[in-house]
């Protein structure tokens, strides 16, 4: 658990430096869009980029102007401050204005800050829709992306690597799967805060480690008190890896069952088919599956997966966050919270800064608001 | 919202203003003069506008046909599209749909209003838009979310993939109004054939949704009409801004903004070809006598303004610049690279689009290359740094149009250009031009005040020694 803890709480964790010491490269990527297994076909360990552990922004506000979402900027500062040393590439895929931009930013900053230049650094064009011509362009950025990688780093990606590497992560979904059972279970025999360090682990550790790690936690889990009159609590919103306001919600009698969030394990328990052909099946996955609003006109879709997310996991009450300038997630929020409290599920809605308890008394204030709400 | 704002339907407000405003132009210039005294917030406008005489009233009568267009639209049994200020309205003309555009209906009552469109803007929050959101589609958009106009049928916007924050404000009011939602998607690359056949195939898509929206198949003929007017505009266009790289330049600044909103509203309408020819008239007229456009005489420094304009209440901003003696030569608004335009100049001589007539097919995609280089559409799509896009468009017409100065105004909802304006800045600086920054908003005054706004705007003249 020590390893996932870290994996978790930190860029730079011990599993990659093992991977580094191996003399293979590790690239990290900004969305939940970017097919993740490319990379480890190619024997590159992907790692999703963040900002945990930030203190301050003052080099990413030279780049960035200030109304702009702080977790893009965060992630310059972490490059800035050197937090993310081990990284030989990046890759900047535009899930939405404030990160697409990290590509100039970045660029920019590398000019007046040697050490933020990386080798390798592409950026991946996201079509925003799901018709066939985009299915099609999507393919083709991937396939640049292999190509590029290839060229690189003196490797190749051939399908049938890719067809492995697909299979190895979803060896690790089919665990997260299994781990999330028991927090769906009532009452629920794992902790939020737990939980969630697995899903940030298993986009910054490489599969086998991962798989190596729950494979340990699940054969000897933890027993947590049984707590019948906790509330069941459902995180949804802008990109979120903060344990420490889970654990914030955790004190306050409630129990945190999923986190429909890009890093959590909604986005990560969907298998991807080994059968396809591996570029059909990545697409399917990662564009038309992707639960993002950057994808406009698919609300529908997304109503439907956060009910289905409640139904499973037997939500009392849902708690929407968005990070300030965010506005896809801000705005979907209050269009799901209409429809879900038309339908009698209690919801509220938070805005807060990127990085770990930033706002902890303002948000803890609201947060034991809402869960008497539910207790009343 | 506050009760009484509830009593007035916001279209029926516009359409009155817009009647009153046309016909006070119609009396003599006494009645003008006393009628001045009834308007305290729009005075100044209205002046500026008497002050370019055919040009000025021609630009009313314009808004005002495509003001009652909207207000009589379901009267007549046309349907009623919202939109977008960087999709071109030409395919909803051809098909006899009345485009809504929500920024020239935010700026409108803005410049007009003393409230501007601040109770409108606040409900869209209300609504459950974030109050971060973009205030250009916001301050109409409020009354359209409150049920204060004829209803809209659909939605349409080409925003996707160039600026989310424009492209969430459609797609969060297709889901409240519960309204089919047409998106067209844009790649960040531009003039390679993968991205043209992309563009092409997605408007090919957009006509599918529109035919299904209207029940009417396009109409070749009506289709090819709309591009002939569009061309002869296209033409009228390339005139004036050939005439605006004299020096002095002797195009007023406030033409900037009858260019642009007649673009956004009116492209492929006979009114916004009789407009431009009166234009091109007046501009020719000062050019031939050596004169400059500003009301001031005296043309002191050269002004590109990199993004937007300012929409205060009374148009203040073109009031300053004809005050300040600041020629204004354009903005991201105001240029739509069609290829005869004198601004394509040698790399960039072939990225501009043709209008080809020749069959139904290469109707459409002229329709789709001309709609991939509307403002935004075209220059902020892909990393600002890259070929076509918006520093080496900026930096072209700066040189091309001999700038002394770049100014960025816009609206903080732009998630979009505050990623970049800072590097962007640094390198116009670099290429020699001064660049000012606003952090105001150009819809909402309540951000800054016009007056703070002016007083940062001159103290950057001075300071550059620009004036």
């Amino acid at each position: 658990m020590n390893m996932i803890k870290q994996a978790a709480f930190d860029l730079h964790n011990p599993s990659i430096e093992k991977w580094k010491k191996t003399g293979k490269p590790v690239i990290g990527y900004t969305c939940s869009q970017v097919p993740v297994e490319l990379f480890y076909a190619g024997g590159i360990l992907p790692v999703r980029l963040r900002g945990v552990g930030v203190q301050g922004l003052d080099i990413a506000d030279a780049y960035y102007g200030p109304f702009i979402c702080s977790f893009p900027k965060a992630i310059l500062q972490s490059m800035a401050d050197e937090n993310l040393a081990h990284l030989d590439g990046a890759v900047i895929a535009d899930g939405c204005d404030s990160m697409r931009r990290l590509d100039e930013c970045w660029r920019k900053a590398g000019q007046d800050y040697p050490h933020m230049n990386l080798p390798f650094f592409h950026y991946v064009n996201v079509p925003r829709k799901t018709v066939e011509h985009a299915r099609k362009w999507f393919i083709e950025e991937m396939e640049k992306l292999t190509q590029m990688l290839e060229s690189h780093f003196s490797l190749t990606i051939s399908n049938e690597k890719i067809v492995n590497a697909i299979r190895a992560y979803n060896k690790s979904r089919n665990l997260v799967k299994k781990l999330e059972h028991l927090r769906q279970s009532v009452p629920s025999k794992l902790l939020g805060a737990t939980s969630f360090c697995f899903s940030l682990a298993f986009q910054s550790m490489p599969p086998e480690s991962f798989q190596g790690q729950l494979s340990e936690f699940l054969d000897n889990v933890p027993v947590i008190p049984e707590n019948f009159s906790a509330k069941r609590i459902l995180i949804s919103g802008s990109a979120f890896d903060d344990i420490h306001l889970i654990q914030t919600i955790e004190d306050a009698d409630a129990h945190v069952v999923g986190e429909n969030v890009c890093f959590g394990p909604l986005h990560q328990q969907d298998l991807i088919s080994e059968k396809l052909d591996p570029y059909d099946a990545l697409a399917d996955h990662y564009l038309l599956n992707c639960p993002c609003p950057r994808m406009f006109g698919r609300f529908d879709y997304r109503l439907n997966l956060l009910k289905q997310t409640i139904e499973l996991t037997k939500t009392d009450g849902v708690i929407f966050q968005n990070i300030r300038f965010c506005d896809l997630h801000a705005s979907e929020n209050s269009l799901l919270e209409r429809e879900l409290e038309k339908q009698g599920i209690p919801c509220i809605r938070l805005e807060r800064e990127y990085g770990s308890e930033t706002d902890t008394g303002r948000l803890r204030m609201r947060i034991d608001a809402f869960i008497e709400r539910l207790s009343a | 919202m506050r009760p009484e704002i509830r009593e007035y339907p916001f279209d029926w407000m516009l359409h009155r203003s817009l009647h009153i405003a046309c016909n006070s132009f119609k009396g003599s210039s006494k009645e003008y003069q006393r009628m001045l005294e009834y308007m305290p917030y729009f005075r100044g406008l209205m002046d500026l506008l008497s002050k370019h005489d055919e040009t000025g009233v021609l630009f009313l009568e314009m808004i005002k046909e495509i003001i009652d267009d909207i207000y009589f639209a379901h009267d007549q049994g046309k349907k009623i599209c919202m939109t977008t200020f960087c999709f071109s309205p030409i395919i909803l003309h051809a098909m006899d749909v009345v485009p809504v555009v929500m920024e020239p209906l935010t700026v409108l009552p803005s410049i007009l209003w003393k409230r501007g469109t601040y109770d409108f803007m606040n409900y869209c929050c209300e609504a459950g838009l974030s109050e971060t959101s973009c205030s250009s589609q916001r301050g109409a958009l409020g009354a359209y979310l409150a049920g204060l106009c004829n209803p809209v049928d659909f939605i349409v916007f080409d925003s996707g993939g160039v600026c989310d924050t424009n492209a969430n404000v459609f797609a969060f009011s297709a889901s409240f109004l519960n309204k089919p939602l047409f998106q067209l998607d844009y790649p960040a690359s531009f003039l390679d054939e993968k991205t043209q056949k992309y563009q092409r195939d997605d408007y090919r898509a957009l006509i599918a949704f529109l035919e299904e929206q209207t029940g009417n198949t396009l109409n070749l003929n009506q289709l090819k009409k709309s591009l002939e007017e569009t061309h002869q505009q296209d033409l009228l266009l390339s005139q004036i801004e050939e005439l605006q790289m004299l020096k002095p330049n002797p195009m007023p600044p406030i033409f900037n903004l009858f260019i642009y909103a007649g673009r956004f509203l009116c492209t492929s309408k006979p009114a916004y070809t009789r407009m431009l020819e009166s234009m091109l008239a007046s501009i020719q007229k000062n050019a031939d006598q050596g004169k400059t456009g500003l009301l001031s005489g005296k043309e002191k420094c050269r002004a590109f303004f990199c993004y937007i304009d300012h929409y205060s209440a009374d148009a203040r901003l073109w009031n300053f610049l004809d005050q300040k003696g600041v020629s204004h030569i354009g903005s991201i608004l105001s240029r739509y690279f069609p290829e005869h335009s004198p601004y394509l100049q040698d790399k960039a001589k072939n990225s501009g689009y043709q209008i080809q007539m020749q069959s139904l097919d290469d109707m459409i995609d002229s329709l789709a290359e001309i709609n991939a280089r509307s403002p935004m559409v075209k220059s902020i799509r892909g990393p600002y740094d890259t070929p076509f896009m918006w520093l080496e468009d900026s930096l072209a017409m700066a040189e091309i149009y001999q700038a002394d100065c770049m100014i960025y105004s816009g609206t903080p909802g732009c998630r979009n250009t505050w990623g970049m304006v800072k590097p962007f800045a640094r390198d116009t600086e670099k290429n020699g031009y001064p660049t000012h920054i606003m952090y105001s908003d150009a819809f909402d005054e309540r951000v800054e005040s016009f007056e703070t706004s002016s007083l940062r705007l001159e103290e950057f003249f001075q300071v550059r020694n620009l004036l």
